[in-house]
């Protein structure tokens, strides 16, 4: 099957023994979807009942078959890390679901919380079912209103219902799902960040290892999944690992929802089988170029994933391999298309600013190097870079990575590395034509009592 | 003093039972404070303190860390503008900020004198795929430029008994109150005009107190 991908041209589901249609998205549009009725009505929270009782450790395997890789940004296959939970510690174990969604250009999460929520639970029963945990946290970014709204309701629906709570579903599992709301910081989505949140305290990360299944919430052991993952849990234990793995690639069984954002005539989000090139996502699915313009880079997984020229987007398919292989990632599927009108500069710019502004500030590689990155860039976005501060940029980004606590300072370092790599020529056009030495002899000069009194302070960035 | 409504004050304490310690509810008593309040001050924060069991310089670093949380410094209706990559691609973060202000003459970072309105410029808001994306306080908006954006400022002001033009002629103050140059009577002895934060100041974010005290030096 998944050798079959190569040679399907068109339309993905032709090439696969079922055709695919949307799994986790099949009813968001259809009215009332987040309720529990419309829910029961197809057939909700079936799986979860029929499996308890049954022995946890077969839906681990079945996870594990399946092949499922973790859909929140690193694509480490969940079997696998349900399975390195730390056992017979006699302390409680916990399940972290992870919907801060906060990394750029991704909103998959946000359509699973505001009209499908009762599949997330549903995942949740069965992920905690699995893992033995009794207490369950699906952390929500502060920004969603409606997301939290519909969730707690569902979560409130499915406790009135015997679904979670004390002995669920007449058995004798007992089940608390607590929604937890953040307030707007981007670093509670790295797994770590989010526990120190839901502890009560910053979303300051922590040095791993101990990784969270040994060592996560209050000091338990702690399984981080992202919603995505979650909801597929539910559709797999349904179906079974065979059917998941019919779809998908050798190495990336399955599909994916991918958010597609810029300059394409239909942004959204799809939802298809992994595997599917990446042309094929901005032309069938995004409807071709908007304006018929031409593309110019693509960025593939967040705004943290280094950023493809035209040239390689034509080559890559949308799974973890291909995707590594062009040197960037899938990372979480936002995938955000620029056309020939963006400059490159101005778009780098605004990437470290988000970057120096989200870095929690523990690590000083990160703290300073964002600060860095950010104000190189801004220098460069009004045409005053320097001699010597393209190599400074690539420096300064090298010696984030691999130093710090968490990968923040990497996702903010590669994006820049890539810049530097494809759009080499564009940092050089905007270096200011006098050498920088020059340039401060002049400044020296020009110093003056009086100069010094009207010299303006840029003050763009509040 | 204030106190929580019986009602939030139950709630609270469903949060600090259902959640394994008391520290850990704090993000969700938080936001009880905020909902009844409407905004977090120094009295929110005691009143989070003690029901968390946690120093209100604990919460006062996690109001300060958490950018979402409203505080006394934002306007009654404050205007967030997503200004990453993807909203900001052809310039829709921009138009949405220049409509805020040409009706409320507010730029990001900015409040207006009566303290009614805020605008600031936040990071993305996982919508990105209709840009520009918009919140004010609770609520979501997407595409929020142009006539849409106008139309609901003229709502938010006609609500509120105002208009444009009551905003044309006045300018805007900084939102937040660090200011950098302090007022003089903030020094201490032998300071120059850009002297340092008065070290009993508690909250940076609290408007200078008392300006009618007697000058210093
Ligand atoms: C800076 C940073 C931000 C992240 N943001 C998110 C996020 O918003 N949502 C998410 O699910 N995972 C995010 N992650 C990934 C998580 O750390 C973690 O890998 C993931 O939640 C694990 O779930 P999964 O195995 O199901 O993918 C982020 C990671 C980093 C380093
Ligand atoms: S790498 Fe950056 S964001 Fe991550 S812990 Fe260190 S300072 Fe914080
Ligand atoms: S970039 Fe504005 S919502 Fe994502």
């Amino acid at each position: 099957m998944s050798d079959d991908k190569n040679t399907s041209n068109a339309i993905p589901a032709a090439a696969t023994p079922e055709p695919f249609s949307p799994v986790i998205l099949r009813h968001i549009h259809e009215e009332g979807s987040h309720t529990l009725a419309h829910y029961l009505a197809r057939g909700g929270y079936e799986t979860a009942k029929s499996k308890m009782g049954t022995d946890p450790q077969a839906i681990v395997q079945t996870v594990i078959d399946s092949g499922l890789r973790g859909r929140g940004g690193a694509g480490f296959p969940t079997g696998k890390k349900w399975s390195f939970l730390a056992k017979g510690t006699g302390k409680p174990i916990y399940l972290a679901v992870n919907g801060d969604e906060s990394e750029p250009g991704t909103f998959k999460d946000r359509h699973i919380l505001e009209k499908d929520p009762h599949q997330l639970l549903e995942g949740v029963i069965l992920t905690s079912y699995a893992i033995g945990s009794h207490h369950a946290f699906i952390y929500l970014r502060g920004e969603f209103i409606l997301g939290y709204e519909r969730l707690q309701q569902a979560v409130d629906e499915a406790m009135a219902k015997g679904f979670i709570g004390k002995k669920i579903f007449g058995g004798d599992f007992d089940l608390t799902v607590t929604v937890v709301r953040g307030a707007g910081a981007y670093i509670c989505g790295e797994e770590t960040g989010m526990l120190s949140s839901i502890e009560g305290g910053r979303g300051y990360p922590k040095i791993k290892p101990p990784f969270p299944a040994v060592s996560g919430a209050f000091g338990c052991p702690t399984i981080v999944n992202n919603v995505e993952t979650i909801a597929a849990v539910t559709h797999i234990v349904k179906h079974g690992a065979a059917w998941h793995k019919q779809w998908g690639t050798e190495m990336s069984p399955g599909f994916k929802i991918f958010c597609l954002s810029g300059h394409v005539n239909k942004p959204g989000v799809y939802e298809v089988p992994l595997g599917i090139p990446l042309t094929e996502m901005i032309e069938v699915y995004g409807g071709g170029m908007r304006g018929g313009v031409k593309l110019k880079a693509v960025i593939p997984g967040g705004l943290s994933a280094p950023v493809l020229t035209a040239a390689q987007v034509a080559d890559v398919t949308l799974d973890y391999e291909s995707l590594a292989k062009a040197g960037s990632m899938l990372g979480s599927g936002g995938i955000t298309v620029l056309d020939e009108n963006v400059d490159m500069i101005s778009a780098i710019y605004n990437t470290m600013r988000f970057y120096h502004h989200e870095s929690c500030g523990q690590c000083t590689p990160c703290r300073e190097g964002t600060g860095w990155l950010e104000k190189l860039a801004h220098r460069f976005h009004h045409d005053e870079g320097r001699e010597g501060e393209v190599d400074l940029l690539g420096d300064v980004a090298k010696n984030m990575r691999g130093r710090t606590i968490c990968v923040l300072a990497d996702a903010a370092a590669m994006p820049m590395q890539s810049y530097l790599q494809h759009f080499r020529a564009d940092f050089e056009a905007r270096v200011k034509a006098a050498s920088w030495k020059e340039r401060t002899r002049s400044y020296k000069d020009e110093i003056t009592p009086k100069a010094k009194a009207s010299a303006k302070v840029r003050t763009e960035n509040p | 003093m204030k106190t929580l409504s019986s009602t939030r004050l139950e709630k609270a304490e469903a949060y600090l039972t259902e959640y394994p310690t008391k520290r850990s509810a704090l993000l969700m008593v938080l936001r009880l404070i905020e909902e009844e309040f409407g905004h977090i001050d120094d009295e929110g924060m005691a009143i989070a303190a003690d029901l968390c069991e946690v120093t209100t310089a604990h919460v006062q670093g996690m109001v300060t860390f958490y950018t979402h949380y409203k505080r006394p410094y934002h306007g009654k209706h404050r205007f967030m503008v997503c200004a990453t990559l993807m909203c900001a691609l052809d310039g829709n973060t921009d138009e949405a900020l220049s409509a805020i202000k040409a009706k409320l003459g507010i730029g990001p970072g900015e409040k207006t004198t009566d303290g009614l309105f805020s605008c600031e410029k936040v990071e993305c808001l996982a919508d990105c795929d209709r840009a520009p994306v918009v919140q004010k306080d609770n609520e979501h908006f997407c595409s929020m430029k142009g006539e849409k954006l106008e139309g609901y400022i003229d709502g938010l002001l006609q609500s509120e008994g105002k208009s444009a033009a009551d905003y044309k002629n006045e300018g805007p103050v900084r939102m937040d109150s660090r200011v950098q140059t302090l007022p003089v009577h903030f020094n201490f002895d032998g300071e120059n005009t850009r002297g340092a934060r008065r070290l009993d100041d508690k909250d940076p974010y609290l408007p200078p107190r008392n300006t009618t005290e007697k000058p210093r030096g």
